[in-house]
């Protein structure tokens, strides 16, 4: 059996965790340059930034390494008025691709969740094997795992053997 | 060989061969065939030898529930040997190794045969009343004989060479059974467009229409129909069709557990081919048609080579093509069996007798068995079996009264076909909870109030033909779907020659024979009689749960699939009460025995649990760290260099830390970022000190309490702004500090202004120790100055070190100056491998947690978790001046003043230096007021840290002792393996106690 996917770390990106609470939502779209999303799993993006909405009052910012200082100071001009907590975590986590034509099924070897479910440009905070991750399908056939540095080893070792497993054809 | 082959029968590949041993003996089976149809192929009954009788056995059953036939099976490699596997399961391919179990010297003549010679005194509950005195002899004499004759087979010495995968599945609807209820009600859902996931755990699909073909179904014959069948669900995209997959359990919500067989058929398995896959199935609904097992007769000699079930004599010999034998007599209570003995008699076999032990039977049946020659006996009872290692014949008679028999006759044979009729297979739906009624007419549990959304058909519902079974799998899928809220199109399935059928339930079989030489089996696997279950009852077993323990029925790796009813049937006719009174075992997951790799999955070698390590552990490693795992970390233990122990290493480590400066990787503490306005306040609730005044910059010592006022965790918290807190907690509290900020916050605080982000893995932690610290640290640093007046003790700045952010904390967990720099995690290394150049002007060492360990315990720092165990307060580890007095509240503080919090004699966090001061203590170590105290002494607590300190030249300890401070400057004892030690108790500052080291 052919197996014509690819599993690939990413370069590093800048990230931040958003804290807020509803009402100052709008001000926060503001000293992004975009809106937020509003509904929990959506993503939004706008060049090289995009947000993920994880929960009631959480978003997953990312954007390259080096815009990472001016989106901290137009978030802090307005924190006087809008109060909030942007938290960088750009070294905390390291992001896996998953791509190709297996790429949903090689998941399912270690995440419970029903991956038919999750449509494109949706995230969600969930578990591959005992690990939390925040997995994104990127695109029908593409996914993200944004993992905690430390758990990359681990989640990579996994997806290594699955490929071993996947290839072999059983 | 191979003389028991019928020509024209079975659905094996007689066009290959294919060679195996068993026993060292070579013979020959076809593809297609188990172990068990290829040796019966063969003439070969004997099999195994039984658990405690070692009675000599053969293959009762053809399928899963075999209680008999289990041998050890050798793939090729080192490592793939494995026990007590199924002979009517385990597939045949070209080289395999089988042997034969739980004999010696040799299966034909085996020594432990002589249990069988004694087994009027190994009856039940022998084990419990025997080897209850002499006490003594226990631990010494009984416990090892036990063992060592105890279970079946010889565990596996080598680690399993295999691998094993997982996988999730969801799915609309999955079916577990591919017979004639499963099929019709995948083909129903199916064309309807669910998505539907149909497991069988056989080779083909098929179930009983494998063994008993009726002869056309949809005008078409068995064989040709099947094949479009499954021709047709293989094809569709909404289907997926797994064989040799076992759905072992059924857990809450749908989640059916599925263990997957990928390689066990294969003699040249594909490379890296995982050997069985755990499917975990998420279904919207499920249907269980996993068919009824046949039941057994209870007759003496039940259990001889050649005694069989019907229904596997039936499967033998249409699907394997082999006769169990030429002359072979039946016993049955049910219509079942009269259809197998007409299969065998048209196949060629002769039979002798249909032993039927009811007082009527249909016409039908009595003609068809007339038209064969065959010699119906109803109203009869088979007394004895004789043979040994294969049955030779049988004695009969006819029931004349209750348990008697008149006109005894022998008929000799070599095979006997029993049928005590058919138990519903509910095993996964007990799983569920699902409640079982008693169905009074048919005797048999039948499944009653559902709790998932399950659906039972065909013979799980003790339907009892193959017409019946297909009805109720399109009309399960009907239900199924309308759950879904989809709709089915009826489809109809029309048997022609369906062989309908009825029976009644038996204890054991009538005999004139002396009841307590009989020899009449219930449990096979684990040698139970059914006098077992009598004489349980009469020593008091009132319940099924008790006879099963007094007895072991049922306890074997088949879970009584066999023996359940019949030894419930017994024991409710000992009782004198109806078999629903006496309850029903539950059935328990998995469905039949599943290897701990397929629950292990991925898990194994170095994916076996996560390992977390550093971005420095690199180097570590390269440098000849030795690492303890610390909650899921890896942390460096210590650095030995050539020729060092660990006590010389750590020693080492301490010395040259304390007298110019070491370096130790602490990235591993947890971190938490608490943000936002109220963030103090929020500090102030959750940690016993005060934070309001704390500048931003600046660093403390912050404790946490649970609200029974206990130490749970504790660390350094910096100030980087106002509204900005850096939280460091213990290296093991990490999560579960978030997680206990998180629950305050969000159940009790929701209308602070605060938020927390985890970021114990954004930074990477160095500590640089000792004298030279600052000297080490300052040529890299920028935006701050080090002095000791700009940047005193517990300060902390950010700015940049080796060109990387940076936030710099001054803080000390030794003693000594101390620095910690936090870089972003991906330059840990980086960082540590520039200071660790610098640090060589200075003889700079590198240290690990050992030392970190003893350099704390000197200036009688705690670790939480070590010093602490959940039932330590502030007070009682010395720490009162860590709590803010005059906040209002904070997590814990109302506990604090609860009486018993306050008393002296609680146990107390004191120093122990012992007298003779080369003795280290032993951690964990008891104290007593003297050794010499009558035993049982008293305890007064126990030694929680010690360690040889290099700084003072002799052995310090930490200890929780009763009324401790009270106490300190007399002495107490520590008895230890081989001679006590005592001890005088002290403060726990051992080394600069007045803390002049710090101020540099």
């Amino acid at each position: 059996m052919a197996f014509n996917s690819t599993v690939e770390t990413l370069p590093q990106m800048g990230r931040f965790s958003l804290r807020c609470k509803r009402e100052n939502t709008v001000a926060m779209s503001k000293a992004l340059g975009f809106e937020l999303p509003s509904s929990i799993s959506e993503t939004a993006q706008s060049g090289n930034r995009s947000v993920l909405k994880l929960g009631p009052d959480e978003w997953m910012l990312t954007c390259l390494m080096e815009e990472r200082s001016a989106i901290e100071r137009s978030f802090a001009a307005i924190y006087p008025d809008a109060v909030h907590s942007l938290t960088d975590i750009s070294s905390r986590e390291v992001s896996i691709r998953i791509s190709g034509p297996e790429a949903e099924e090689l998941l399912t070897t270690s995440c419970p969740r029903d991956l038919a479910v999750l449509k494109s440009g949706r995230g969600v905070r969930t578990i591959f094997d005992s690990v939390q991750v925040i997995l994104t399908r990127e695109d029908n056939n593409q996914f993200r795992l944004d993992v905690w540095r430390s758990f990359v080893p681990h989640v990579m070792g996994l997806l290594t053997v699955a490929v071993a497993e996947f290839e072999c054809g059983l | 060989m191979n003389n028991w082959r019928v020509d024209g029968k079975g659905r094996i590949n007689r066009d290959k061969r294919v060679r195996f041993t068993f026993d060292g003996v070579s013979y020959q089976g076809y593809e297609g065939d188990t172990v068990a149809s290829a040796l019966l192929a063969n003439g070969v009954h004997l099999m195994g030898r039984s658990f405690k009788y070692h009675r000599p056995r053969g293959p009762v059953t053809a399928g899963s529930e075999e209680p008999n036939a289990l041998i050890g099976t050798s793939r090729s490699g080192t490592g793939r040997f494995e026990p007590n596997t199924r002979a009517t399961v385990q597939e045949l391919y070209e080289g395999l190794t089988t042997v034969s179990q739980n004999k010696w010297p040799s299966l034909k003549f085996d020594v432990g045969a002589v249990n069988d010679k004694l087994h009027k005194l190994f009856a039940a509950g022998f084990y419990y009343k025997t080897f209850m005195w002499p006490k003594s002899f226990w631990d010494k004499v009984y416990e090892p004989v036990i063992r060592a004759s105890a279970g079946l087979g010889v565990s596996p010495t080598e680690p399993d060479a295999d691998t094993y995968a997982s996988r999730y599945l969801h799915t609309e609807l999955l079916i577990v059974g591919a017979g004639p209820a499963g099929l019709a009600a995948a083909l129903t859902a199916a064309r309807n467009g669910t998505e539907v996931v149909l497991v069988d755990e056989n080779r083909e699909l098929g179930g009983s229409l494998l063994s008993e073909a009726p002869s056309a179904i949809d005008g078409n014959n068995t064989e040709s129909w099947l094949a479009e069948v499954i021709t047709e669900l293989e094809a569709r995209d909404n289907v997926r069709v797994m064989t040799r997959a076992t759905a072992i359990g059924y857990y809450h919500e749908n989640m059916v557990g599925v263990a997957e067989k990928l390689t066990d058929h294969m003699a040249h398995p594909p490379a890296n081919a995982p050997r069985e896959r755990m499917w975990r199935i998420r279904a919207q609904e499920v249907i269980l048609a996993q068919g009824a097992l046949e039941r057994p007769l209870v007759f003496d000699g039940n259990d001889r080579p050649g005694v069989m079930m019907a229904g596997a004599t039936q499967t033998y010999l249409n699907r394997y093509g082999v006769k169990v034998g030429n002359a072979a007599v039946v016993v049955t209570s049910h219509d079942s069996a009269w259809y197998a003995a007409f299969d065998l008699a048209d196949a060629g076999v002769k039979i002798p007798a249909i032993v039927d032990v009811r007082a009527t039977v249909n016409e039908y049946l009595q003609s068809e068995a007339q038209k064969r020659g065959i010699t119906a006996k109803v109203g009869h009872s088979v007394t004895s079996v004789s043979g040994t290692k294969r049955v030779s014949g049988v004695k009969i008679g006819r029931i004349s009264g209750d348990q008697q028999v008149a006109d005894i006759s022998s008929i000799p044979c070599d095979a006997v076909l029993m049928s005590g009729g058919w138990t519903p297979s509910l095993h996964l739906f007990s799983h569920t909870k699902g409640s079982l009624h008693w169905d009074e007419e048919n005797e048999v549990f039948l499944p009653g109030e559902r709790t998932e959304r399950c659906h039972i058909a065909g013979g799980g519902r003790g339907l009892w033909s193959q017409q019946a079974a297909f009805d109720d799998g399109v009309h399960a899928a009907q239900q199924a779907l309308t759950s879904l809220g989809q709709s089915a199109q009826a489809l109809s399935v029309d048997v022609d020659g369906d062989r309908a059928g009825s029976g009644v339930v038996m204890e054991e079989l009538p005999s004139n024979n002396d009841k307590l030489a009989r020899r009449a089996f219930v449990d096979f696997q684990n040698d139970v009689t059914a006098k077992d279950i009598r004489l349980a009852v009469r020593e008091g077993m009132l319940s099924i749960e008790h006879v099963k323990r007094f007895t072991t029925n049922g306890m074997a790796t088949d879970q009584g699939k066999m023996s359940n009813m019949n030894g419930l049937k017994i024991a409710a006719d000992e009782l004198g009460r109806p078999t629903p009174k006496v309850g029903l075992t539950t059935f328990r997951p998995p469905y039949t025995p599943t290897t701990f790799g397929t629950f292990a999955g991925y898990h194994k070698d170095e994916l076996f649990e996560v390992t977390r390590k550093t971005n420095i552990d690199s180097w570590a490693e390269e440098n000849g760290a030795v690492f303890e795992p610390v909650s899921l970390w890896r942390r460096a233990w210590y650095y030995p260099k050539a020729g060092e122990d660990m006590h010389a290493a750590v020693a080492r480590e301490c010395r040259e830390t304390r007298a110019s400066v070491g370096m130790f990787d602490a990235s591993t503490l947890g971190k938490i970022e608490v943000v936002g306005p109220d963030a103090a306040e929020f500090m102030n609730r959750m940690y016993t000190n005060p934070w309001t005044k704390l500048a931003a910059g600046r660093c403390r010592y912050g404790l946490l309490l649970g609200e029974d006022g206990f130490i749970r965790d504790d660390g350094v918290i910096g100030r980087i702004s106002e509204d900005r807190f850096h939280v460091t907690t213990t290296t093991g509290g990490a999560a579960r500090v978030l997680t206990m900020m998180e629950h305050f916050l969000q159940t009790e605080w929701p209308d602070l202004d605060v938020w927390l982000t985890s970021t114990t893995e954004q930074w990477s932690t160095i500590a640089l120790n000792g004298p030279n610290a600052r000297k080490v640290l300052e040529p890299f640093v920028k935006g701050a100055d080090l002095s000791a007046e700009a940047f005193p003790h517990m300060a902390l700045r950010e700015c940049s070190v080796g060109s990387f952010e940076a936030r710099l904390f001054r803080v000390s967990f030794t003693g000594e100056l101390g620095f910690e720099v936090n870089v972003p995690s991906e330059h840990g290394r980086a960082l540590w491998e520039i200071l660790y150049q610098e640090g060589k002007k200075y003889d700079m060492c590198v240290y690990g947690t050992e030392t970190m360990h003893v350099l704390r315990a000197e200036k009688g720092f705690i670790i939480v978790g070590q010093d602490t165990d959940g039932t330590v307060t502030p007070a009682d580890a010395g720490l009162t001046w860590a709590i803010g007095k005059k906040k209002p509240d904070f997590v814990g503080k109302r506990s604090l003043t609860r009486p018993d919090m306050l008393l002296p004699n609680r146990k107390q966090l004191v120093g122990l230096l012992t007298e003779d001061p080369s003795v280290v203590l032993e951690e964990g170590a008891q104290i007593v007021e003297t050794g010499d105290t009558a035993i049982p002494a008293k305890m007064l607590g126990h030694v929680t840290s010690s360690y040889w300190s290099e700084a003072l030249g002799r052995s310090i300890a930490m200890a929780l002792i009763e009324g401790g401070f009270e106490r300190n400057s007399t002495s107490i004892d520590v008895p230890m393996p081989g001679q006590t030690h005592r001890a005088t108790i002290s403060g726990t500052v051992f080394y600069d106690p007045d803390g002049d080291r710090i101020k540099m």
